[in-house]
């Protein structure tokens, strides 16, 4: 039996700091402003050590309200010094469990402990911040125990390992989508300066499209490759401190994920949560032969992205062999079936028409603007990819749905993984009989995700149709 | 494809969606008095407010006259034992399968208007979204949910 305790006591000194750390951020504005007058100087002296006691007090009460305890089958919580809580989550409602260490808990030599649940929000639902971390490792195992597995797997109890080579590291970095996201970073932060180094901002647009028809385009060009460059690096040290040490177990109830440089994260996976499994071929991936593997379950800790991802980066060749040890559950069945002939319209079509819309308006409205037009073949090309790519099927009890939009998606789902199907058929697609197949399965926070696949005939659509009736 | 599914809507349904147009209709004729004197005050330019004035006349014209008769033709639905099964859909034809093991809850919405013609909207959640049975009478309503929520106890899975 797990006896009520409390969190270990260093956790009031995590506590204190994040209070002072935070109350710190609120007011750095006012202490800026209010730092000049010696009167208010002479009184900050005089009231910090009290307001840091003030603190430091909370952090002992609300340290020691704070309990955590196992009864029957639920784990529950009781804190607040002012406002007492108590949140009991019933071990079947628990979805993962995660162990990480944010740089505080380091230096501190302690670990957070995370339990999500299937409700929707942005937070765990119970966060114990600092715990010793073989008493959280204890607690993990407990609760990760005490669950019921309906679908026993049928691989033995050793546990199967698959960790990230350097060079595999290096070439996830290089490859990382998350570019972009550095090349807005950059932006943002260059604009933030423009402005207050210079307030005719206008003026300089003027001169700088000035430059360019000049042709003195040479420096800019340069320019703009040099914040390119920096983005990609920048992005490729991100995904290096995120994925660094990547190790991921599998044994026969549960998927353990742990990585990171500076901040371990570690994200247990229990096998009966999972609702499906993606696996992503980037746009730079997918021409070196390379994909990752995603899970997908109802936990919301980094839904999205990063924190299911059981294989960052796969090499093509390996794929059958890792589904075959690690999830044998979700082999893909190939090959895949493609969409007929006649949808192949469709998907030129959106593709087409918004880059021609896009060209046209720029072409009229900003100088050197038709070069856009170069947006119209590549759009074509993209069409073209994704009619190719387009692809479903039924084997057993899962259905494989492929598709791109920019990178190459297959989702492998189980019949009784799939909250809802639909069909529907446009009036453009009544005239070709064709079909468009929504499904809809649980996912993150609380609207779950949904894959669609646009232009499946008649006959397709009713063999998968058939095959989702089989269960009900 | 199987053959629809059998049942209506209520029939009030396009009695009340009618009153709900013309109600949104009255809003977007006091947008659009608003937007003549500010036309007036600002200097816009003169062709606004008669190009607005067509659309929602328009818009108006379809919503109340036939939009309300299409959708109500439109809209079927069928619940049995295993799954319930929607059609709907002007533009886009649609048809949704929910087994019945996937329904977490159901519920039965009433606004004001609703009330006033004796309607109610069955909504159905899922562990991916919910989805809606517009305007049926109470009666029907009420009946219909707890079918479902009967049903539903049955088999009762994780997520």
């Amino acid at each position: 039996m797990y006896k009520p305790q409390r969190l270990h006591p260093l956790a009031i000194l995590y506590f204190f700091i994040r209070r002072v750390y935070k109350m710190a951020q609120a007011l750095i504005p006012l202490l800026v402003l209010a730092i000049a007058e010696a009167e208010f100087r002479r009184w900050l002296l005089l009231a910090t050590p009290f307001i840091l006691l003030l603190f430091f007090a909370y952090g002992v009460l609300y340290w020691a309200r704070y309990v955590f305890y196992i009864k029957g089958q639920e784990l529950r919580m009781e804190s607040g010094v002012l406002i007492r809580k108590k949140r009991y989550i019933p071990f079947e409602r628990i979805q993962t469990v995660q162990i990480s260490a944010g740089i505080l808990q380091r230096l501190l030599g302690l670990v957070k402990v995370q339990v999500e649940t299937a409700a929707g929000g942005k937070k765990a639902e119970f966060v114990l911040e600092a715990l010793p971390r073989q008493k959280a490792e204890e607690l993990s195992s407990l609760l990760q125990a005490k669950e019921n597995y309906s679908q026993g797997s049928h691989l033995g109890k050793a546990a199967v390992e698959y960790t990230l080579s350097t060079r595999s590291l290096l070439l996830l970095a290089s490859t990382s989508n998350s570019i972009g996201v550095a090349i807005a970073a950059i932006a943002a932060v260059s604009q933030f300066n423009d402005i207050f180094t210079s307030v005719h901002i206008w003026e300089k647009l003027g001169a700088f499209l000035k430059d360019i028809v000049a042709g003195e385009a040479g420096l800019i060009i340069f320019l703009v490759i040099t914040l390119l460059f920096v983005a990609w690096l920048l992005s490729l040290l991100g995904t290096v401190i995120r994925f660094a040490g990547f190790r991921m177990t599998r044994d026969d109830k549960k998927i353990k994920i742990s990585r990171g440089l500076f901040e371990k994260q570690q994200t247990t996976i229990p096998l009966n949560k999972i609702q499906s499994v993606r696996l992503i071929e980037g746009v730079l991936r997918q021409p070196l032969g390379m994909q990752s593997v995603q899970v997908v379950s109802v936990s919301n800790i980094d839904a999205k992205s990063e924190g299911s991802m059981i294989a960052p980066l796969l090499p093509k060749s390996q794929l059958t062999r890792f589904m075959g040890v690690f999830l044998p559950e979700f082999i893909l069945p190939s090959p895949l079936q493609g969409l007929p002939g006649k949808a192949k319209a469709r998907y030129y079509l959106v593709n087409i028409l918004p880059a021609l819309a896009i060209a046209t308006l720029s072409a009229v409205f900003i100088p050197w603007g038709f070069l856009a037009f170069i947006l119209v073949p590549l759009a074509a090309w993209l069409g073209k990819k994704q009619y190719q790519d387009a692809g479903w099927q039924v084997a057993g009890s899962s259905l494989v749905l492929r598709k791109r939009r920019l990178a190459r998606v297959t989702t492998i789902i189980h019949r009784n993984r799939i909250q809802s199907l639909s069909v529907s058929r446009s009036f453009l697609q009544e005239r070709k009989k064709l079909n468009s197949l929504t499904i809809a399965f649980a996912f993150g926070t609380n609207n779950g995700h949904r894959v669609k696949l646009s232009g499946l005939g008649d006959e397709e659509t009713r063999v998968i149709v058939a095959w989702f009736n089989r269960s009900t | 494809m199987r053959k629809k599914p059998s049942r209506h809507i209520d029939i009030n349904a396009v009695k009340y969606w009618r009153y709900k147009s013309i109600i949104q209709s009255f809003f977007s004729l006091i947008i659009l008095t608003t937007c003549y004197y500010a036309a007036q005050v600002w200097d816009w330019p003169q062709w606004i407010t008669p190009v607005l004035l067509c659309l929602i006349l328009s818009f108006a014209i379809f919503n109340i006259f036939f939009k309300p008769g299409i959708i109500w033709r439109t809209w079927r639905y069928d619940v049995t034992e295993q799954e319930i099964d929607l059609f709907y859909g002007i533009f886009i034809k649609k048809r949704t399968l929910i087994p019945m093991v996937r329904v977490q809850h159901v519920d039965t919405e009433q606004g004001p208007l609703l009330r006033h013609f004796g309607l109610s909207t069955v909504s159905i959640s899922t562990a991916a979204g919910t989805h809606k049975i517009p305007a049926l009478s109470d009666n029907v309503a009420s009946s219909l949910r707890d079918a479902i929520s009967e049903l539903a106890r049955v088999v009762d899975e994780d997520v």
